[in-house]
Parts: C-alpha cells; sequence; structure tokens
C-alpha cells in the first residue's frame, strides 16, 4: 500500500472518530445527581440496582432469580423446599442468574449480602463466600446479574439477604451442578 | 458557611464541567448506568471535599482525576457490571442509530454504516488504547491533559494514540470500510 493511501486512511480514522458520537445523559439527570450529592453528603451509594425490563432479560436467554416482591415488613417465614428455585449448572462454566426483586416502595442504603456454597463463586469475587453491597432499591422492578461459576459438583444453596434498617428478608436458590 | 451557601457555592464550582465529566464516566465505564454511577459517585465525593474543591485553581481537572481515580479504584465492580450488565448504553444494542449528518441521505447513510464500523472496531482495542483515542480523538483532550488524567508519561500516551488509530486503521480495512 503506497503511502498516500495510508495518510487518506489515516485522515478517514480521525474524521471518524471526531464524528463518532458523544453520549449525552437523560433529561434532568444532571439536577438529580446535584441534588443527591448535596442532600446526601457524603453518604455513598454503591452498586445501585440497574432497572430494567423482564422483556429484555428473558429475550437475552438468563435464568431470573425471581424473589417476589419485597415487604420487608412482613416476617421472614421458612420457604416451603418445594417453592424454592433452582437452577443446573455445568461445572467451571459461568452461568449468570439475575436477581429480581419488585420491591413495594423504595428502599435507600439497602444492605444485600450474597452468601454462596463451597464450590460456588461469583466471577470477580475469586475465594470470597459472602459478598456485601450497600444499595438503594427503587419502587418497582429492580434486577441485578449475578455470574455464577461452580467449582465443584457438590452445589448447595445461595442466599440473597437483603437488609434495610432493622429489618430483612432472606431469599435461597437452589444450584445443582452437572 | 450554612448548608443553602454551600449548596450554591458547589453548583457553580462543578456545573460548568458537567457535560464533560459525563462524557468522560461514559467513556471510561462504556455504559449509561455505570457512567450515572461514576458521575454520582463523583458529586457525593466532592461535595464532601467542598474546602478542598472552593481553592483549587482548576477544578475540572480536579474532578476528572478524582473521578478516574474512583473508576480505577472500583474497577473491579464496574468490569464485572460491563461484562454482566444489560446494555444500557446510548448506542443500541444494533449500533449506531443516527448522527446529525448535513449530506445527502445516501452519504448519510453511508457515514453511518461506517460509524457502525468504528465502533466494533473499538472495541476490539484494549481498554487503554480505546480510552486514549477517544479522549484525544474524539473528545479533544490534549495528550497533557490526558497524562495529567491518567498518570502516564507524554511519550506513552503519544505512542499509545498512534498505536490505537494504527489498529483501528487495519481493522476498518479489513471490514472493508476503507478501500
Amino acid at each position: 500500500m503506497n503511502n498516500n493511501n495510508l495518510e487518506r486512511q489515516d485522515e478517514e480514522v480521525l474524521q471518524l472518530l471526531k464524528d463518532y458520537p458523544k453520549p449525552t445523559p437523560d433529561a434532568g439527570f444532571y439536577d438529580r445527581a446535584l441534588a443527591r450529592a448535596t442532600h446526601e453528603g457524603s453518604r455513598r451509594q454503591r452498586n445501585r440496582w440497574v432497572m430494567t425490563g423482564f422483556g429484555s432479560a428473558v429475550a437475552a436467554g438468563l435464568v431470573l432469580w425471581f424473589v417476589g416482591t419485597v415487604f420487608l415488613a412482613s416476617p421472614d417465614l421458612p420457604q416451603p423446599e418445594a417453592s424454592i428455585p433452582g437452577i443446573t449448572m455445568t461445572l467451571e462454566e459461568p452461568r449468570t442468574v439475575n436477581l429480581v426483586f419488585a420491591s413495594a416502595m423504595a428502599l435507600d442504603m439497602a444492605t444485600l449480602t450474597v452468601t454462596l456454597p463451597a464450590g460456588i463463586e461469583l466471577a470477580g469475587f475469586p475465594g470470597q463466600r459472602e459478598i456485601t453491597w450497600q444499595t438503594s432499591l427503587v419502587e418497582g422492578k429492580n434486577f441485578l446479574p449475578l455470574e455464577l461459576i461452580a467449582l465443584s459438583s457438590a452445589g448447595g444453596e445461595v442466599l440473597a439477604r437483603l437488609e434495610h434498617d432493622d429489618r430483612d428478608r432472606t431469599f435461597r436458590l437452589r444450584v445443582d451442578v452437572s | 458557611m450554612s448548608s443553602e451557601a454551600n449548596k450554591q457555592a458547589f453548583e457553580a464550582l462543578v456545573q460548568p464541567h458537567f457535560d464533560r465529566l459525563y462524557r468522560l464516566a461514559f467513556r471510561l465505564t462504556g455504559r449509561k448506568t455505570e457512567a450515572e454511577d461514576l458521575f454520582q459517585e463523583l458529586l457525593i465525593k466532592a461535595f464532601g471535599k467542598l474546602d478542598d474543591l472552593v481553592a483549587i485553581d482548576e477544578p475540572g481537572s480536579w474532578l476528572s482525576r478524582v473521578m478516574y481515580n474512583l473508576f480505577i479504584d472500583e474497577q473491579r465492580r464496574y468490569a464485572r457490571r460491563r461484562m454482566h450488565t444489560v446494555e444500557e448504553g446510548f448506542l443500541p444494542v444494533g449500533g449506531i442509530e443516527g448522527f446529525a449528518g448535513t449530506e445527502s441521505p445516501e452519504r448519510d447513510q453511508h457515514r453511518l454504516e461506517q460509524l457502525n464500523q468504528l465502533d466494533v472496531a473499538l472495541k476490539q482495542l484494549s481498554d487503554d488504547h480505546r480510552l486514549i483515542v477517544l479522549l484525544h480523538d474524539t473528545e479533544g483532550y490534549k495528550l497533557e491533559e490526558i497524562h495529567t488524567l491518567m498518570g502516564i508519561p507524554v511519550g506513552t500516551v503519544k505512542s499509545r494514540l498512534h498505536r490505537a488509530r494504527a489498529r483501528l486503521r487495519e481493522i476498518l480495512v479489513q471490514s472493508g470500510t476503507f478501500s
């Protein structure tokens, strides 16, 4: 390829990069962010829940761990074995489980703790059996993808414990490994 | 200062930099949801350091560096989300839907296809190369500003920029975008 061609292509790359779209936030985002920062001061919000429609998750072929409506004020009754959702994983093959809460109200600074059985790990957190986030739930559907990896065939139960103020609920997911 | 005065002082200092900071957050995280989180984290942190902020000559630079450091500190969290969060970026799943075309419909359509190919090509670069080329060539950062932001020597910024552009050219030629 001659130098003229290379120079022309370099120029085209530069021009394309200049034209590459510049992201803009949703209307009102700056105002909301500013209000939150000034009202909350140094309170730190971590790991915000991602709101999304169920449809897109289903379309993506992902497993939904739908833990139902969150009524933290109600007693945390034992979950009947038959009602515990379950998945079957393949050894050492990552599987994304989408943890979904339909919250009856907005919950600010809730704490979510995921507890894993021996042999199941959360991607990005090797060797950790318990991972905790602080998060806020919006009223309505809240969605968090968790990528699980089975490192042994033992399986077990993954627990998701949601705490807010002095109330909490625990949800269970049975994991079998084939 | 009263809390209302604090709020007003904070707004006056940070608001002029919002667009640039939001775009930096987006270039760092690659997704709208994560960009919003990072932007929010920055504002919360910056408000907690209002006393420092008012004494700084170039708050925009300072805010950018704080944002970059926040991102690096929490990269694992953002990286994990990048891999698994349902796409919410400003670019639709199928690529770029439109841009501000000024030429004929045929030429605009051709340009749109080229931009989609560029989008695909950018995803094939390393994180560092993609960030540098987007900051410099799309966002208009100077080499010195990228050096200050990322804490790498200007010479390294320059060589990575050249390599990133060369790689983009290769990919675009291979995909038939350029003849």
